[in-house]
Parts: C-alpha cells; sequence; structure tokens
C-alpha cells in the first residue's frame, strides 16, 4: 500500500552535487558558529554602551580589542610560558596515561590493586590540591608541570585502556588460536585498536592541560598568561584581564584544532 | 609448504583430489564421553554432555543444531580454545591439551582488523606469531584471486561488502594450510544470497584442498549441501542424537538443492531433528 503510494507520489529531488554538499558543510562548520559569535558579541558591545555600563567592571568587546592590540607584545610574551607548559604537560600526560592504560590492563592484579586508588584520587577536587604541590616542588615549572600532567593524564588513562579493551572477543579468540603471545596481541591487536580512543582522549586533556597550566600560574609564577590576568586583576585592569583571557581562548582553541587535525589524519590513515 | 603452494598453482585442474586425503578410515578427530559444564552466577551450565565423535581425515563433517545446543562449545574444545570438564580429545592420535598451529579457526564475525589491508589480514597468522610474512605474500594473493578477490588485495575490510570479508577471513584461515579447519556458523551473518554463494566458494576450495573440517551451523540446507556427514545435535545440554551421512555425489552443484535426494536427506534430518526436540521443525 505504502509501495503504490510512493511509486505514485513522485518526490522531486534536489540535484546533489559534492561542490554543493562542501558549500553546506562550509555553512554548517564555520559561518553558522561564526555568526552566532559574531552576534553575541554584538549584543554585548551594544549593551555596554547603550546602559554606559561602567567599563571597569565590564569592558565591551572594543576596548579588548584595543587592549590587545596595545599589549600585543607584552600578550605574545607571556603566551609562551603558559602554551609550553601546557603542552608539555599534554605530552607527558599522553605517554603517562598511555602507559598505565596498557600496565593497567595488561595485569589483572595490578587493575585490582590500583585501579580504584585511582578512581578515588580523581574524585578530589583536583584545584584543591594546587599549593601541595607548590610545597612539594617549589614555585618553578617543576610544579606547574607536575600539576597540568596530574589534571589532565586521567582523561588519557581512562579512554586508553577502554580502547585496550574493546577488542573483540572472536579476534581474541583468534589470536589465542594461534599461540600468539600477550606481547604481540598487545602490540599488532590491542595498540592500534585503541588509537581513536587514544586521540579522543588526547581532545579532553589538551583542554585540561590549559586549565591545569592557568591555575598552577595562579598559585605561583613569574610569568604566563595565569600571571598576567592575576597581576591586571592586582591594577584593577578589567581590559588587559579581558585580553588576556580572549588570547588563552585563541590559543586554546589552536592547540584543540591541532589535536584534531592530527585525529583526522591519524584516522584517515587508519582508515576506521 | 610448498608441496600445496604448487596444488594452489594447479588451480587448472580443479577437482583433483590428493589420493592420501581420501582414506576415510584413518581417524583423526576423536572425542570420546566429552562434557562440560560452565559455572554462570554459581550455577552450573551443562553446555555438552558424553559426546564421542570421530572423523575421518579429510572428511566434512558438520555439527547442526539450534542455537545455543552447545556445537560451538565442542568446536572450540576441538580446537584447544575450551578445556572439556570431562572425557577426552585426540586429534592426529595426539591429545589437545591447547590451541594448536595445524588448526585453522573461523568466526561468524569475519573479525579482519580494520586497518590492515585484505592482503595483510590474510598474513595476520604470520604477523602475530612473529614469523616473515614476505615469503607467503604471494601465496596468500593466489588464495585471495582463488576466491574471486583478485584486485582487492590492498582494500580495507570496510570497503569490502560482508560475503568478501569472509572470503578473506576463509584465507586467513587457510593460509597457514592446517590440517584440520574449525568453522563456527561462519556465513550465518550473511544474507541468503551471499551465504549461498559463499558455500559455493568453499566448496569448490575444499574439493582442491581436501582437508578435513568441521562445521557448525543451524541451516539444515547449508548442513546437507556441504557435509559428508551431519551430526545432529541436540538442545542443551548438547548431545549427538544422529549421525546422517549424506551420500550425495560431489563435486556438488548449487543446482543439488534442487534434486529429489537432496531434499529427501534435508526431510530425515528434519525428521529426526523434530524427533529429538518432541515438536515439528519449521520447513
Amino acid at each position: 500500500m505504502s509501495h503504490t503510494a510512493e511509486t505514485m507520489l513522485e518526490v522531486p529531488r534536489l540535484p546533489k552535487t559534492a561542490a554543493a554538499g562542501l558549500r553546506l558543510t562550509l555553512a554548517r562548520q564555520i559561518l553558522l558558529p561564526g555568526a552566532v559569535a559574531v552576534a553575541l558579541i554584538a549584543v554585548w558591545q551594544a549593551a555596554i554602551v547603550l546602559t554606559n555600563f561602567p567599563r571597569v567592571i565590564v569592558p565591551a568587546p572594543s576596548d579588548i580589542a584595543l587592549s590587545i592590540a596595545a599589549n600585543r607584545l607584552l600578550l605574545l610574551q607571556h603566551s609562551w610560558p603558559t602554551v609550553a607548559t601546557a603542552v608539555e604537560g599534554f605530552l607527558i600526560s599522553t605517554v603517562l596515561g598511555a602507559v598505565l592504560a596498557i600496565a593497567v590492563v595488561s595485569s589483572r592484579t595490578l587493575r585490582d590493586a590500583v585501579f580504584p586508588s585511582l578512581v578515588a584520587f580523581q574524585i578530589i577536587p583536583k584545584i584543591a590540591l594546587a599549593p601541595i604541590f607548590v610545597i612539594w616542588l617549589g614555585t618553578g615549572l617543576e610544579s606547574r608541570l607536575a600539576f597540568t600532567v596530574f589534571i589532565s593524564f586521567f582523561s588519557i588513562l581512562i579512554a586508553m585502556s577502554d580502547g585496550l579493551e574493546t577488542v573483540e572477543s572472536s579476534l581474541l579468540k583468534l589470536c589465542r588460536s594461534l599461540n600468539a603471545t600477550k606481547l604481540r596481541v598487545l602490540v599488532h591487536v590491542q595498540l592500534p585498536t585503541s588509537v581513536p580512543f587514544l586521540l579522543a582522549g588526547m581532545k579532553i586533556a589538551i583542554t585540561m592541560a590549559m586549565i591545569g597550566t592557568i591555575v598552577g600560574e595562579f598559585i605561583a609564577s613569574r610569568a604566563g598568561l595565569g600571571y598576567l590576568i592575576l597581576t591586571a586583576a592586582g591594577r584593577l585592569d578589567t581590559n588587559l584581564i579581558m585580553a588576556s583571557i580572549a588570547v588563552l581562548c585563541a590559543w586554546g582553541l589552536l592547540l584543540y584544532g591541532a589535536v584534531e587535525l592530527f585525529e583526522r589524519t591519524v584516522t584517515r590513515w587508519i582508515g576506521s | 609448504m610448498t608441496r600445496s603452494a604448487s596444488t594452489l598453482e594447479k588451480a587448472a585442474a580443479p577437482y583433483a583430489v590428493p589420493v592420501e586425503a581420501l582414506t576415510p578410515e584413518t581417524q583423526f578427530v576423536s572425542a570420546q564421553g566429552v562434557s562440560k559444564t560452565f559455572e554462570v552466577d554459581g550455577d552450573t551450565v551443562d553446555a555438552v554432555e558424553r559426546v564421542d565423535l570421530s572423523i575421518a581425515a579429510g572428511e566434512f563433517v558438520t555439527l547442526l543444531g539450534p542455537s545455543g545446543c552447545g556445537k560451538s562449545t565442542l568446536l572450540m574444545m576441538i580446537g584447544g580454545l575450551e578445556t572439556p570438564t570431562h572425557g577426552r580429545i585426540e586429534i592426529g592420535g595426539r591429545p589437545v591439551t591447547g590451541p594448536r598451529p595445524d588448526i585453522g579457526v573461523m568466526f561468524q564475525d569475519s573479525t579482519l582488523l580494520p586497518w590492515k589491508s585484505a592482503l595483510d589480514n590474510v598474513l595476520f597468522p604470520f604477523q602475530i606469531t612473529g614469523r616473515s610474512t614476505r615469503d607467503h605474500r604471494d601465496r596468500a594473493a593466489a588464495l585471495l584471486r582463488r576466491v574471486g578477490l583478485g584486485g582487492f588485495e590492498g582494500k580495507r575490510p570496510s570497503q569490502l561488502s560482508g560475503g568478501m570479508r569472509q572470503r578473506v577471513a576463509l584465507c586467513r584461515a587457510l593460509i597457514d594450510e592446517p590440517d584440520l579447519l574449525l568453522m563456527d556458523e561462519p556465513f550465518s551473518a550473511l544474507d541468503a544470497i551471499t551465504r549461498d554463494e559463499m558455500n559455493v566458494v568453499l566448496m569448490d576450495l575444499w574439493q582442491q584442498f581436501r582437508k578435513t573440517v568441521v562445521f557448525v551451523t543451524h541451516s539444515l540446507r547449508e548442513a546437507v549441501f556441504l557435509s559428508d556427514r551431519v551430526l545432529v545435535m541436540s538442545r542443551r545440554p548438547g548431545r549427538i542424537i544422529a549421525d546422517v551421512p549424506i551420500t550425495l555425489p560431489r563435486p556438488r552443484d548449487p543446482s543439488v538443492g534442487e534434486s529429489l535426494k537432496f531434499n529427501e536427506i534435508c526431510a530425515v534430518l528434519r525428521q529426526k531433528i523434530s524427533d529429538a526436540h518432541g515438536h515439528t521443525a519449521a520447513p
């Protein structure tokens, strides 16, 4: 019945070419969020200007833009330690999280012994532990880096151990039937299977690393965007605070974008 | 190894059966009083109960039974992937104590590695056991051509259809030239048309290699088309309730399915199944 209805009602089909498809993705993925952001900024600007709101409390977007332009060298100079610490911490987290995941998945005993403590440790509000890192490791780079790693490695660990354990049971059976050693199964089957999971974990870890670095800089630092925000706050320089946050956002987006690009490249190469 | 490589190249004589494979009196696989009990949440489940069987070298035997009757468990015990609770299994006169390299296994899902090409998937048994894959590349490619996948060597599993993936899995199971091939419902996830095609591909290969095959299925017609002998299993706990020789001449053509004899054998099997289960099985 429905079949006859379908054949009778000839549905006009839109010509869908590859170029049209690309235009559609471009519109959806770039223009749409861009337009929303621009609209929000415009509303913000208009609200501040029209209500004559005190700019020391909330600066207008135009003030922030001017501050960025005026302090561009300062912002760039303070970006470097922050970005470097975040990236270093992120890389250490990735290696540490992946190695821990392999260890935990490879040994049932280790898993049972360590995993509950690791989870319990993660439930503590980690920011509350930041001052402890300063007591342990001093006010130098070490404490900021350690805190960054501490705050970001867990997402890698969880994602990676999930990935290592998603291998189909029949595939593991096949490996067993071939008398394959545990190490070879890990290297040739489990590790490649876990790559997409690791990449997903890395996307979370890079944002966490950014947070960890800023918190670390708040606690103890002599440079970095976190330091710049604190000193600007001391001088009630709201424009510079907002400018620093804007630059921080830009770096965060850039780093996240880099990880996502890396993910896409690897995924295409794996071809899953 | 080289012996079989040359057999492969002799594809021109399709049904040349090696004489040594056709000695049905030689018992190759045997099971005596094999039972398997699983512990599930404190309960004991009898999966397989007192199974005796004997399979000759070069014989194609199918375990036929409903889902969950323990036929896969029995197959895995033959392959050394499960240990019997009681009883004893021997292959080539030696008791099975674990997985053996002279057994090839194939599962319901193709279990191919998605990041590897079809060719590298066929070579996986060498890679995962640390042997060189280089010496076997030509043979793997020849096997793929043999199952109709010439030109698809470099394709990833995601670029292949379900039937093609199972062909790759079949090549992988055969690449190390096993004396025994264990097939656990290898085609039951495929659609009926692809499944029939796969049966023809398998028959074609088997006519040439004539290795011992133990095949598990719940499809009556598939069992009859492929096998020399069908062992019917009961519902859980799985026991062998009938041993039916399939006397259809070989090589078999798909059209054999329309023959009177084929359908008579199916009727006999169906009767045995319904007798055992106490109700009429669906046609």
